[in-house]
């Protein structure tokens, strides 16, 4: 970072304090830009006193501002911009001692920057001999690749060993002098003599000693990251693929980035329809009912589903399926009756998994997409692989009822649901054993797809969604306002970043919440009878859709067609957005309450 | 309607005569004493697989209190009914607990044990 080197100058020793001997020209540079930032503490006018602060709430240090400023601009390389503003407001970014000290840093002076480095600021006494450090280090280590080996004994002995800084550190290097200098590299993972690991010296170093001395790289862009990243949370409809916001307001999703609005009745099945899932690559829709056949369904085109195999041979209703991880293969289970196996290529059924008594209830593939766990009312969980061959059974006296299964995509835990209020979270790799107890009887459960999160429906008309890995004592999140009771009711995760959780209803209708805040965002109505499961399909966050006793299936959209997001063609346009400008997101902030005291 | 959840209970236990979903434990059984306008009626702790109806106050013999009617969620139809609240201090026993009665339900066993009962007066419910 050059900027020119205002030699006469006096050097700031306590940045805080000086006061700029003329006016910052803000006014002129700033109207331009009707709302600058999207951080919620950036002000509109930036003179509003004169003096410490800027900033509406006088959180924010002029001097702070205006350095990490010019930080910007010299990062940016508008080298002159950056050295009109040190001098028209007479804040320098750093002082001259750092700037030398970073010059000599690059030019590889080390005596000057040892210097330097005493008369840089007030510093700690370890930070002090922690830098000095530093930079002998890389005079040594270059000494040595010059193999200059008498200089850098000579370094080492006079001016490192002295400092009484990580004796094992010294040997180390000791060691290395004994080394040839092509091994060096690799030895003291050093990139060698040069440009680059200066440069990654002087970012060592800019770690180390305080900020107030040396700012941080990138500041600016930093604070307005994570400004983005807090409104990016705040925003409870947010479901867009887009990464990246804009900074002229506060973002703000409304409520059309939800799917509220029926896209498509899917009404092939005979009876009632018990279950549906999209598969992963979201080609297609698995759905199960009760009149004893699956449905697979094709998504063409983005958004409308057909047909295309029907599968029969079941002779009790079908209320579970499990796509292969690769979605080649798709496992249904009749109720209390047995597994089949189906190729989704030809359509036919591979074979069929059968038991004495088989009361299967759910099955779930492992992540090798060659072997799946069933369990069911028998008390066993059985692994089998894809030619019928059983290859392992967990049973004995105190084995549970299983009522639902599930592996985590990652294979590491198996998830079952045992005697109705038990969830069982069985750690594969490590053969441990976590056991949650609910209060209520548990009648589905669903996991996420990073497998750290998974989902139960009780019987009380709740939704609980507990974290796999986190202590036991944690409190789970906890959604209502849906209703069940005497059905099986299943919900999932859904939207971009799993941000929302839908379930369904025996009023009929599909429940959406914010996973986060629990808060009820929306209720869908359109189906005429108890909706008994819902799958969002894992690659359009777009897109679900919702399996009904009312025989039918419903896909769900967005209720106005999607337009296209491309913030930086259409500055100013609305793209579904409210707008909300400085202080909005501050409100929003304040309106959600903590939530079951927990954090994520 | 529905994929029924039924729950399955261990031990022995009392289901509905109708459709053999699983009602009460054994265990949960707290008095054989009590009578309704069909026969016999048992006290339980809890069960399971029923669904509540809307809230009533009736009289019975032992006073008035407000029930709530409960039905079987496979059959749907009405097994008994669980005490919400009673009007009398001595009757507060009962609270939260389910009457079952004895007609529609069938025993596990077949065969009756003895349970000491409380000092619970004969407890004629008039329906």
């Amino acid at each position: 970072m050059g900027g020119d080197s205002d030699v006469g100058q006096p050097p700031l020793k306590r940045q805080k304090l000086s006061k700029p001997s003329h006016k910052t020209p803000c006014e002129g540079s700033r109207t331009g830009v009707a709302a600058t930032g999207s951080a919620a503490l950036m002000a509109r006018s930036i003179c509003s006193n004169d003096g410490e602060t800027v900033g509406s709430h006088g959180q924010i240090r002029k001097v702070e501002f205006v350095r990490i400023i010019e930080q910007a601009l010299f990062s940016l390389g508008y080298q002159q911009a950056g050295a009109v503003l040190e001098e028209e407001s007479g804040i320098r970014l750093q002082s001259p001692a750092v700037q030398q000290f970073r010059e000599d840093i690059l030019a590889g002076r080390w005596d000057e920057c040892v210097a330097t480095l005493s008369e840089i600021g007030v510093l700690e006494e370890s930070t002090y001999k922690a830098a000095l450090f530093l930079v002998l280090q890389q005079k040594f280590l270059e000494s040595l690749e010059a193999s200059n080996t008498t200089a850098a004994l000579e370094t080492l002995r006079s001016e490192i060993s002295p400092l009484g800084v990580s004796t094992s550190k010294v040997h180390q290097l000791a060691s290395f002098i004994v080394c040839f200098p092509e091994d060096l590299l690799a030895k003291a993972q050093w990139k060698g003599a040069g440009q680059e690991s200066r440069q990654s010296l002087l970012e060592e170093l800019q770690q180390l000693l305080p900020p107030s001395i040396m700012v941080p790289e990138r500041r600016l862009e930093h604070l307005i990251e994570v400004a983005l990243q807090v409104q990016r949370e705040a925003c409870v409809y947010h479901n867009t693929l887009d990464h990246v916001l804009s900074l002229y307001s506060d973002h703000r999703c409304s409520r059309d980035q939800i799917p509220t609005r029926t896209l498509q009745v899917l009404d092939e099945h005979d009876d009632e329809v018990w279950f549906l899932q999209f598969s992963h690559d979201g080609y297609y829709l698995a759905s199960s009912s009760k009149d004893c056949t699956a449905i697979i369904w094709e998504v063409v085109e983005g958004d409308s589903l057909k047909v295309k195999y029907k599968f029969t041979g079941h002779s009790k209703p079908v209320s579970f399926v499990a796509w292969s991880p690769d979605d080649t293969m798709l496992l249904t289970c009749g109720n209390e009756e047995v597994v089949k196996l189906w190729d989704i290529s030809t359509g036919q059924c591979k074979y069929t998994y059968d038991k004495p008594n088989s009361c299967f209830t759910s099955c779930a593939w492992f992540p090798d997409g060659k072997r799946f766990v069933s369990g069911g009312g028998d008390k066993c969980i059985y692994m089998w692989d894809l030619e019928g061959h059983e290859l392992e059974a967990w049973k004995g006296a105190r084995m549970p009822r299983i009522n639902d299964l599930a592996i985590t995509t990652d294979g590491s835990h198996m998830v079952s649901i045992c005697d109705h209020k038990n969830i069982r979270i069985y750690n594969l790799e490590e053969k441990t054993e976590r056991v949650i107890e609910e209060e209520k009887p548990i009648t589905s459960l669903s996991v996420s797809k990073n497998g750290r999160y998974l989902l139960v429906n009780l019987v009380s008309q709740e939704i609980h969604l507990w974290d796999i890995s986190a202590a036991t004592k944690d409190l789970p999140k906890k959604y209502r306002g849906h209703k069940q009771g005497r059905y099986v009711i299943r919900s999932c995760f859904g939207g971009t970043d799993y941000a929302f959780i839908v379930s369904g209803s025996e009023d009929s209708q599909v429940y959406i919440w914010h996973r986060w805040n629990g808060e009820l965002l929306d209720v869908l109505s359109g189906h005429s009878g108890t909706v008994n499961s819902v799958s969002w399909n894992p690659v359009n966050p777009h897109m679900f859709a919702s399996a009904s006793d009312d025989h039918t299936i419903r896909i769900w959209g967005l209720s106005n067609r999607p337009m296209p997001k491309k913030h930086d063609e259409k500055p100013g346009s609305s793209n579904g957005f409210d707008h909300l400008v400085n202080g909005g997101t501050r409100d929003l902030l304040e309106n959600l309450r903590p939530f079951n005291s927990d954090t994520d | 309607m529905g994929r029924l959840y039924l729950i399955q209970l261990d031990g022995r236990v009392y289901s509905c005569r109708c459709c053999r979903s699983h009602l009460a434990q054994c265990d949960e059984l707290v008095s054989k004493s009590f009578h309704c306008r069909h026969g016999k009626a048992y006290l339980f702790n809890t069960v399971v697989n029923v669904s509540l109806g809307p809230q009533e106050d009736r009289l019975m013999t032992t006073g008035k209190h407000t029930v709530a009617d409960i039905c079987c969620n496979s059959c749907q139809q009405v097994v008994g009914w669980k005490y919400e609240s009673a009007y009398e201090k001595s009757q507060k026993y009962k609270e939260g607990k389910f009457i079952l009665e004895r007609a529609k339900m069938i025993d596990g066993d077949g065969g009756n044990f003895f349970l000491e009962t409380h000092e619970v007066d004969s407890d004629a419910e008039n329906e």
